[in-house]
């Protein structure tokens, strides 16, 4: 059986050295490599689907010893958690680099970076070793930093600073929690970790709260989430895109990985104060992404509010006490993780496509583009749309488990159903403001989608179409999982 | 005492060595003292190899040969090699350039003492022998700079070095022996113990840097060429640090040791990069870097004997940090001492570049480096030994790390200058070699981690 997940794990990165011996990188030549080689990842990862997973556990585990001594292994494996999301990454990294052909400026090193980040990323969803894990995770922050501070807009040396001590801040207390899990086990196998939680009472707290303030800052969940509009907006599109679409999932991912099934007990009784988090931060981002007319700055608020919903999702599984809500609970969860990232993907490409053209991204400058650049307009109504949570669309089928969950667990709490109603304000808002109306004749002259761009847009949006009309070998993946999920 | 000896031979390799350098230097022929003490310094370290799992005590208990005395050989031995090249890239065919080379490996011998000590005598003995060839080394150019680098630090470890023996004749009155194997006998006598840990604590606090002993460090560092003041960063820094894993290791916890070293810990890491925060020039940005590192392998000894992440931490830590500490230094020597010199290096240099990148880093802890797996296990030993308060502030203190740190890896990819992109000759091939090992080292040995003891 040939280590797949290792392959998958570890090509990008092999692809990035192998370009950087390479005597030619023009731009051509580099970008082919980057296409070549995340299409061949992604290609990969669709062989790792179709290996399958297996209940109650982890599947496809690759283990060779590392550290014998203090018991710390190289191990990968999936289960129904990650192998939806090892497979949107694959995607997303995919299309990222269709989409950053364009760029020519030191295009080596961007590309060596963006390989660099999609290990960081795989890893991070398949390890199964906790410094392991620890170490992709941190990786990936170095990999966004230089992306930001290298490629990024007007302000982008404070934002990637910003970013990264942020976020460095962010993760340290996870290593403290992991080297406490440690300690109180003897090893760094996450499986043992999970089998056999092995804190209890206090200890169990601390490690859980020092978790919770690092998933917290990836998620980002208010009041931890400041420093995400600085980073997104100087961002380069791709960098957007992935750490939107990715990058937040590591945070609700660990929540589920690491909060929940660690440290179970001392998760159900924090479960009200994260489950108040979770509603703060979807009523919060909601309001504060009306509030906003930068584009990218609105989507980007749009993420703490999705994100709000996938914290509540796992915040009543831990409260409720009918296992089958249980289970309703994470699925939801699980799957708004995914339509998260193809919707938001989405938007930020959309989004940078439009700046592309016309340099600027505040609602106000725009107008009427409808009839202008129809295909671009349609693609972000139908993806606005979907991020506000219409039927039929990828986030309908995930908010409404979360929601149905909480009205039976912790009926209080659907108070959050209130920021459904302003994210729709908000790209109703939106869509007015840039597609409708009179044209704005500054830009009569704007081309609609290239064939380039059409082959980055129109997989999202099938996507979400059929995550949104037919959810079910989606979530079948998911359930297959969470069913079997013991915590 | 023949048999003894046979447990000597890489000390016994590295004084010939030193011998035969002088010797060279006499009939100045520089070169040859070079490579003599290369060669000197490999013959050591290989003779290491097989001593690596004998644990054991030589002349009376005086010399320890054991984990921590084989794997200081194994990492200041080739540390001190790196940094015979960093001095010819630097003082290439300068007046008494042999002599510094000699006196490097000199000073090392001393470290090992250090290193090894088992007894108050030669612990004394090793202090001695580092700080007078450190003192000369420092003052070796002969400016006015080096000249009060030098006296500075020549003052300082006078006045240190004395207090220390002072201290010690307490531990020898209250023990009766000069022997640390026999500090348990200063269980129940609480105020002896403490008069001679803070003697000892003056002593190698200084050689190791720690805060309040650090005001050296920086002017020494500053004066002294780049060369001497990476090897002294390095090289008797982390001998100071196995000196204190020697000494510590056999005082009773009940004079409270672990506390004191732990506060010295929190306040050494703080300090030193809150002190490096608003430094403009390279090298002292560096040296108080070094001071704040220092505080990390505090972590480790004060967890000695009672988790067994300590002593393999301490070592990583040192292993690590000689190999990075080395590379940020001989990119100093590439780039220039002052903070504005660096502008533009990535663009200019892409490859020394990106190794000054993963040596900055690495001092940061950011995986999978090799200065990460250091931490994990000061961080590890911290928290078992019940320090979970010290390990917070390393974390902490982490994140001031990296924007110390950040300051000297965002104006290396700003555009260069325009007078100075065009200047920037290519590298002395000595540094090219101590860049490129010290760089695979760092890259390389996190995910070699199993090979060091556990």
């Amino acid at each position: 059986m040939l280590p797949l997940l290792s392959i998958a794990t570890f090509l990008p990165i092999l692809g990035g050295l192998v370009l950087m011996a390479l005597p030619d990188r023009s731009a051509r030549v580099t970008h082919g490599v980057s296409i070549g080689v995340t299409g061949l990842t992604f290609l990969i990862t669709l062989a790792i689907w179709a290996r399958g997973i297996v209940p109650g556990g982890f599947a496809q585990i690759e283990e060779i010893s590392w550290i014998p001594a203090i018991g710390a292994a190289y191990r990968l494996g999936l289960d129904g958690l990650s192998l939806p999301l090892v497979l949107l990454t694959s995607l997303l990294f995919l299309l990222s680099a269709i989409y950053s052909a364009r760029v020519t400026e030191r295009a080596a090193t961007y590309v060596v970076l963006m390989l660099m980040l999609e290990t960081a990323s795989l890893g991070t969803f398949m390890a199964l070793d906790g410094l392991l894990f620890y170490i992709f995770f941190e990786v990936s922050l170095v990999g966004m930093y230089f992306m930001i501070a290298g490629w990024g807009y007007e302000d982008r040396q404070r934002a990637a600073l910003m970013f990264f001590l942020y976020t460095l801040l962010g993760s340290l207390p996870l290593l403290l929690a992991i080297l406490g899990l440690y300690l109180s086990s003897g090893s760094f196998d996450m499986r043992v970790w999970i089998d056999a939680p092995p804190l209890t009472g206090i200890a169990a707290m601390l490690a859980l709260i020092a978790m919770l303030f690092t998933f917290a800052v990836k998620i980002p969940a208010f009041p931890v989430h400041t420093w995400l509009p600085a980073a997104h907006v100087q961002a380069p599109t791709a960098g957007s895109v992935i750490l939107a679409g990715v990058m937040l999932k590591f945070g609700t991912y660990g929540l589920i990985r690491f909060a929940l099934q660690m440290t179970p007990e001392a998760f159900t009784r924090a479960g009200v104060v994260i489950l108040v988090f979770g509603v703060v931060s979807a009523i919060y981002g909601a309001f504060a992404a009306l509030a906003q007319s930068d584009l990218k700055k609105m989507i980007a608020y749009t993420s703490v509010n999705h994100m709000g919903y996938v914290v509540m999702g796992v915040a009543v599984a831990a409260l409720a006490t009918d296992p089958a809500m249980r289970v309703v609970a994470l699925d939801g969860a699980t799957l708004q993780m995914i339509s998260h990232g193809i919707v938001t993907g989405a938007l930020f490409f959309l989004v940078g496509m439009l700046q592309d053209r016309a340099h600027v991204r505040d609602m106000g400058d725009f107008g009427g583009l409808l009839g202008q650049v129809p295909w671009l307009g349609w693609a972000f109504i139908l993806s606005a749309f979907a991020s506000l949570g219409l039927p039929g669309l990828a986030h309908f089928p995930a908010e409404f488990q979360v929601f149905l969950a909480t009205l039976n667990a912790q009926p209080w709490a659907v108070v959050a159903i209130l920021a459904i109603v302003v994210t729709a304000g908000l790209y109703l808002r939106s869509v007015a403001a840039v597609f409708l109306g009179e044209l704005n004749q500054k830009w009569a002259a704007m081309p609609d989608l290239d064939r380039r761009e059409m082959l980055v847009i129109v997989p999202l949006l099938i996507l979400t179409i059929l995550i949104g009309v037919a959810p079910a070998w989606l979530l079948n993946m998911i359930h297959t999982t969470m069913a079997s999920l013991s915590f | 005492m023949a048999r003894d000896l046979s447990f000597l031979i890489p000390e016994i390799l590295l004084s010939l060595a030193v011998v035969a350098m002088l010797i060279a230097e006499m009939a100045r022929l520089a070169r040859l003292a070079l490579w003599i003490g290369l060669v000197g310094l490999t013959a050591a370290t290989l003779a290491t190899l097989p001593l690596l799992a004998t644990d054991t005590i030589v002349f009376g208990g005086t010399y320890r040969i054991d984990l921590l005395n084989g794997w200081a050989k194994l990492i200041l031995l080739p540390g001190t090699a790196l940094s015979l090249l960093l001095a010819r890239a630097e003082i290439a065919g300068k007046e008494r350039e042999g002599s510094v080379y000699s006196l490097l490996c000199l000073v090392t011998l001393g470290a090992l003492m250090l290193a090894g000590a088992g007894d108050m005598m030669m612990l004394v003995l090793g202090v001695v022998l580092t700080g007078l060839g450190s003192f000369a080394l420092v003052a070796y150019p002969r400016d006015d700079a080096a000249t009060e680098a030098g006296m500075k630090y020549l003052v300082f470890g006078a006045v240190t070095g004395s207090v220390m023996i002072y201290g010690l004749t307490f531990w020898f009155g209250g023990a009766g022996s000069t022997l640390f194997a026999d500090l348990g006998a200063l269980d129940g006598k609480p105020l002896i113990a403490i008069a001679g840990l803070v003697a000892v604590i003056v002593g190698l606090g200084y050689k190791a840097s720690l805060v309040p002993f650090h005001f050296w460090a920086p002017d020494a560092y500053d004066g002294a060429p780049v060369s001497v003041a990476a090897y002294l960063s390095v090289i008797t820094k982390t001998a100071a640090i196995f000196a204190f894993a020697q000494v510590l290791r056999d005082l009773p916890t009940g004079s409270g040791w672990p506390l004191v070293i732990a506060l010295i810990s929190a306040a050494t890491m703080t300090y030193g990069y809150l002190a490096a925060v608003v430094q403009t020039n390279l090298v002292r940005l560096i040296a108080y870097s070094s001071v704040a590192q220092s505080g990390y392998f505090l972590m480790g000894i004060v967890a000695l004997g009672v988790s067994p992440l300590a002593v393999p931490g301490v070592i990583i830590m040192a292993a690590a940090y000689v190999a990075m500490n080395l590379g940020a230094f001989a990119i100093v020597l590439v780039a220039g001492r002052h903070l504005d010199d660096i502008r533009g290096f990535g663009r200019t240099h892409p490859i020394a570049g990106v190794a000054m990148v993963v040596f900055l880093l690495s001092l940061t802890g950011i995986p999978p480096l090799f200065g990460f797996v250091g931490k994990v296990y000061l961080f590890g030993a911290a928290i078992e030994a019940g320090y979970l308060w010290l390990a917070i502030i390393g974390i902490l203190n982490s994140v001031l790390a990296l924007g110390v740190y950040l300051r000297i890896v965002v104006p290396m990819y700003q555009a260069a200058p325009e007078d100075v992109a065009g200047f920037r000759n290519s590298p002395h091939p000595a540094l090219i070699a101590v860049i490129g090992v010290t760089s695979v080292v760092t890259l390389g040995m996190g995910l070699l981690a199993g090979l060091f003891p556990g």
